[in-house]
């Protein structure tokens, strides 16, 4: 295909809502970048278009180069010219959406799309929180037709999907918990039953049982801590991994697995805890068997 | 009774014939560069119903020695044969099937498995063997009446007496009809008393047709022997018929 | 007696033995469930787009069905030249519109289908009867809800709706004949379906003679692919869509699932692999003495081998048989969650129970389990015997 500079997109208005969802599920056709010549001689000066940088990447669009935009295929559109790219956000609720977005002026989307002087939304600024009640209380009682809305009420709205992955991600999180609290337990126990031999010598020599139970409650301690300093540089390496797969996998520089402080005491405290707590059962059953017991005669 | 516990379809020897023989065996050890020499030049030849005691002072390489005659171990030069075939250059699977059928091994700390009962520790010899369930129960139970264990079969390790562990490790011993039995200070771990019935069983045992090899430190063991063998530093340095 | 010896070495650390099965059954419960993550959502969907029997969609070029309003129009036409592509069994035009229904505080949206009672495959009836005569509907429960109606009532519903002025434009009033429930349509997505050249008619003529999706039948004995291709390579207004490549499309959507079902179920898989070699390794690290023993009394490497093998190998088995009871309670816990997707068809399942798939998974924890006895089945086997017994004996 030889290469033109100047490229016909299409796309549709995006205040059309309820979309029936086999054909949402359909709706992931990446919009399509097609060669076609102007329509007219372009004018001298252009209007510009901001793309999507995944879109400028996938059809070799480069700044400056001219577009043909359309409302729908094959009907005539606008020439623009190509004076930005941007970055996809990190917004969470787009990340498998392989569409592309562009953005317009709105004089000339509301020209291509023969929409007149219409728009789907105000996005309103305010001086401060009481303002904004007054505000959305003022324009809701004039009532011809629009209604007001918080942004934070909308984002919540919008951010269900995400919530839901965040549930989600919650209980996975739980049951790794409990499977890494199960696995700790059982390496420390059994870090606790090897020293069977010396807790026998310790006791045969005559140390008191406390003294004992505090060797080895101790040696668990310093296991755990160690292990789980291990254990929050390997999770900082994974996170590394998750993130860079997942944001090359999906073209976005949202942040995939996040690890921090929180986290990293969390992690720290609980296998800590469980350490001590394995230390702690295994050296008491240790020091309540006869020593000679536990040499096996 | 008698001549079913050792000798048996693998063991069937006449006595007098050579049953074990070794000829200039050497073993060494390399440790950190340094070669320890641990056995330098033995040769002896046991008879069928022969019972040999070696002794000597600790760290001579009796010990050694009596690895080497059941393959548990491979000597560094000489050769070791058993009825004329050689075992010193047995494979390890070879040397394993050998060990289970040829040789009965009795240890000074008995090493009976800990899980398994008394009757359970003679059988499994016979089950490696492939001995029919049945075959080889029946023959436990012999066993360990034999050596007076007859009360005992259901109990593990941990709930017999040192003489009765080592009992039960002597019967498991016997288990395959071994052609003679190897035993590494038998009544090392046990009071005179004890030890005193673990002698009268090899004795028992030996006038039963059994070939018997054991290394010791206990006179009154060494004395039961026929045939005493002196070592030090790795040489034979004389010999005492009994 | 290998079994003996086996089960002897795991009954003697209980809490340990415990530990590692319910252990081995969490990771087996994650790898199942991941494996039913990322199998469930494609057959959901599959079964989701085969039920109504309908293996080709056909919609405007260059567009996304439903997204927007878009439509081919001469829908006759093409109907006409549908019907006559041989292998097509039936052909069931759907056009797409949200319509209002005006309401004391407003108005009530539905999205709205036009179809062809009898040949449609986008809802089931749940009571009375379809919509076939000119002004008959069809409303399912959200929606009869909304607007406070049952079936036998009648109903307004406009085309247009201008919500500075609160007119309502194309209104037509129509008598409720059913209550149906949509197959594509979230649970409290609101839907209503009638005749669709009543539809057709209430848009004036923004939508006469359009269409927005023809669903098409396909006889069995037919290449499926070939009659796709066709119809595209034929028809250069409109593009067809098979169910492989519509499902392709929902997987790329929900891709997010299948990696992380992917990275987690892989994770689990290691993990249950560290754990098993962990408990068998030490487990035969505290036996070399008695393995020594058994090597000495003529017990061959391989019943060792074989010995330290079962031991992981009940390990694993024992995690899996529970992993497999764990791993269906926590699937259906996630399932619950994700199932409050908004958006989302009721009937899909992100979590699908699917014998050989989830047999596979467990056989692969087994086989994991295996292989994690190896290591140390490999170290008992190569002991020294000579030397461990001296070692023994000295210690
Ligand atoms: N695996 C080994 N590595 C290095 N040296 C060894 C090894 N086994 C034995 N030796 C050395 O070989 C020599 C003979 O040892 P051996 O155990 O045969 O003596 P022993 O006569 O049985 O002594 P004891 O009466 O104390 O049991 C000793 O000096 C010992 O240190
Ligand atoms: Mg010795």
């Amino acid at each position: 295909m030889p290469r033109s500079p100047i490229r016909s997109l299409s796309f549709r208005a995006r205040s059309v809502a309820l979309p029936a969802l086999s054909h949402a599920l359909l709706a992931v056709l990446p919009a399509r970048a097609q060669v076609a010549p102007p329509a007219a001689p372009p004018p001298a000066r252009h209007a510009t278009i901001a793309l999507d940088a995944r879109l400028a990447t996938d059809a070799g669009i480069r700044l400056g180069d001219l577009v043909v935009v359309a409302a729908a295929p094959g009907i005539p559109g606008d020439t623009l010219r190509v004076a930005a790219f941007v970055r996809r956000g990190a917004d969470p609720s787009e990340v498998a959406r392989a569409e592309y977005r562009v953005r317009m002026h709105l004089a000339d989307l509301q020209r291509v799309l023969g929409y007149g002087d219409r728009v789907d939304r105000f996005a309103i600024a305010t001086r401060d929180s009481a303002a904004t009640t007054r505000a959305i209380a003022g324009i809701n009682a004039a009532a011809f037709g629009f209604r007001a809305h918080r942004s934070r009420d909308i984002a919540i709205e919008t951010s269900r999907t995400f919530a839901v992955i965040s549930r989600f991600h919650k209980a996975i999180g739980v049951i790794t918990i409990g499977a890494s609290a199960i696995f700790l337990l059982c390496i420390m126990l059994m870090k606790v039953e090897e020293r069977r031999r010396d807790v026998a010598a310790l006791r045969l020599v005559g140390l008191s049982a406390a003294s004992v139970v505090r060797a080895v409650v101790i040696e668990a301690a310093l296991v755990s801590v160690i292990g789980s300093g291990a254990g929050v540089v390997l999770g900082a390496v994974a996170s590394r991994l998750v993130n860079a797969w997942y944001q090359q996998l999906y073209r976005t520089p949202l942040t995939f697995s996040l690890v921090t402080p929180g986290i990293v005491g969390f992690a720290v405290a609980l296998s800590v805890v469980l350490g001590l707590a394995a230390g702690v059962l295994a050296a008491r059953r240790l020091v309540r068997t006869p020593p000679l017991a536990l040499l096996g005669r | 009774m008698s001549g079913g516990l050792s000798g048996g379809a693998s063991g069937a020897a006449a006595a007098g014939e050579v049953v074990l023989s070794a000829r200039d065996v050497h073993r060494d050890y390399q440790l950190a560069g340094e070669t320890v020499h641990a056995v330098r030049g033995i040769s002896l030849e046991v008879r069928a119903g022969d019972w040999v005691a070696l002794v000597g002072p600790s760290g001579c390489g009796k010990s050694t020695l009596l690895n080497l005659l059941g393959a548990i171990d491979r000597p560094t030069s000489g050769t070791i044969a058993v009825r004329g075939r050689d075992i010193a250059a047995l494979r390890d699977r070879d040397a394993t099937a050998f060990r289970l059928r040829h040789v009965g091994f009795v240890f000074q700390r008995f090493y009976l498995m800990p899980q398994l009962s008394a009757l359970e520790n003679i059988e499994l010899p016979m089950a490696e063997a492939g001995v029919a369930r049945a075959e080889r129960r029946a023959r436990a139970r012999e066993l360990l009446a034999y050596v007076g264990l007859d009360a005992r079969e259901r109990h593990r390790p941990a709930e017999l007496s040192g003489g009765e562990q080592q009992r039960a490790a002597i019967a498991r011993a016997l288990a395959n009809r071994p052609a003679f039995l190897l035993a590494d200070e038998p009544t090392g771990e046990l009071d005179a008393a004890t030890g005193a019935g673990i002698i009268a069983l090899f004795a028992r045992l030996n006038a039963a047709g059994t070939t018997i090899v054991v290394v010791t430190h206990d006179g009154d063991l060494a004395r039961a022997a026929r045939r005493v063998i002196h070592l030090r530093d790795g040489h034979v340095v004389n010999e005492v018929h009994a | 007696m290998i079994g003996v010896l086996a089960a002897a070495s795991l009954l003697r650390h209980r809490a340990r033995t415990a530990l590692a099965v319910a252990g081995v059954a969490v990771s087996a419960a994650m790898v199942l469930d991941m494996v039913m993550l990322s199998t469930g959502m494609r057959e959901s969907f599959r079964s989701l787009l085969e039920r109504g029997g309908f293996q080709v969609r056909v919609g405007p070029r260059g567009a996304m069905p439903f997204d927007g309003e878009a439509t081919v129009g001469g829908g006759a036409g093409l109907l006409d030249t549908l019907r006559a592509i041989r292998g097509i069994t039936m052909v069931a035009p759907v056009l797409g519109a949200t319509l209002h229904a005006p309401q004391p505080g407003g108005a009530v949206a539905a999205f709205a289908l036009g179809v062809i009672a009898g040949s449609q495959g986008d809802y089931v009836l749940q009571e009375g009867h379809e919509a076939v005569a000119d002004g008959e509907v069809v409303l399912n429960d959200p929606m009869l809800a909304a607007v406070r109606r049952r079936v036998g009532d009648t109903l307004t519903l406009a085309t247009g709706y201008d919500p500075q002025l609160r007119t309502f434009s194309g209104g037509r009033t129509l008598r409720i004949a059913g209550r149906v429930r949509f197959r594509y349509l979230a649970a409290d997505q609101r839907g209503a379906a009638l005749p669709l050249a009543t539809l057709q008619a209430m848009g004036g003529d923004a939508r006469r003679d359009r269409l927005s999706l023809v669903m098409l039948r396909v006889d069995p004995a037919a290449d499926v692919e070939a009659i796709r291709a066709g119809i595209d390579a034929a028809l250069p207004r409109v593009s067809a869509l098979s169910t492989a490549t519509a499902l392709q499309q929902a997987e790329q959507r929900l891709s997010y699932f299948r990696q992380l079902a992917f990275i987690l179920g892989s994770i689990s898989l290691v993990v249950g692999f560290l754990l098993v070699t962990t408990i068998v390794t030490v487990s035969v690290h505290e036996r070399v003495g008695e393995i020594a023993v058994m090597r000495a009394i003529g017990v061959s490497r391989r019943h060792v081998v074989q010995q330290v093998v079962l031991e992981g190998l009940v390990l694993s088995l024992a995690g899996s048989a529970g992993g497999l009871a764990l791993g269906l309670v926590t699937a259906r816990w996630l399932d619950s969650i994700l199932a409050t997707f908004p958006g989302l068809p009721e009937s899909v399942d992100f979590f699908l129970f699917q014998s050989i798939p989830a047999l596979a998974a467990l056989g692969m924890l087994v086989l994991t389990g295996l292989a994690a006895g190896a290591i140390p089945a490999w170290r008992a086997a190569t002991l020294p015997v000579a030397a461990t017994l001296r070692r023994e004996a000295v210690a």
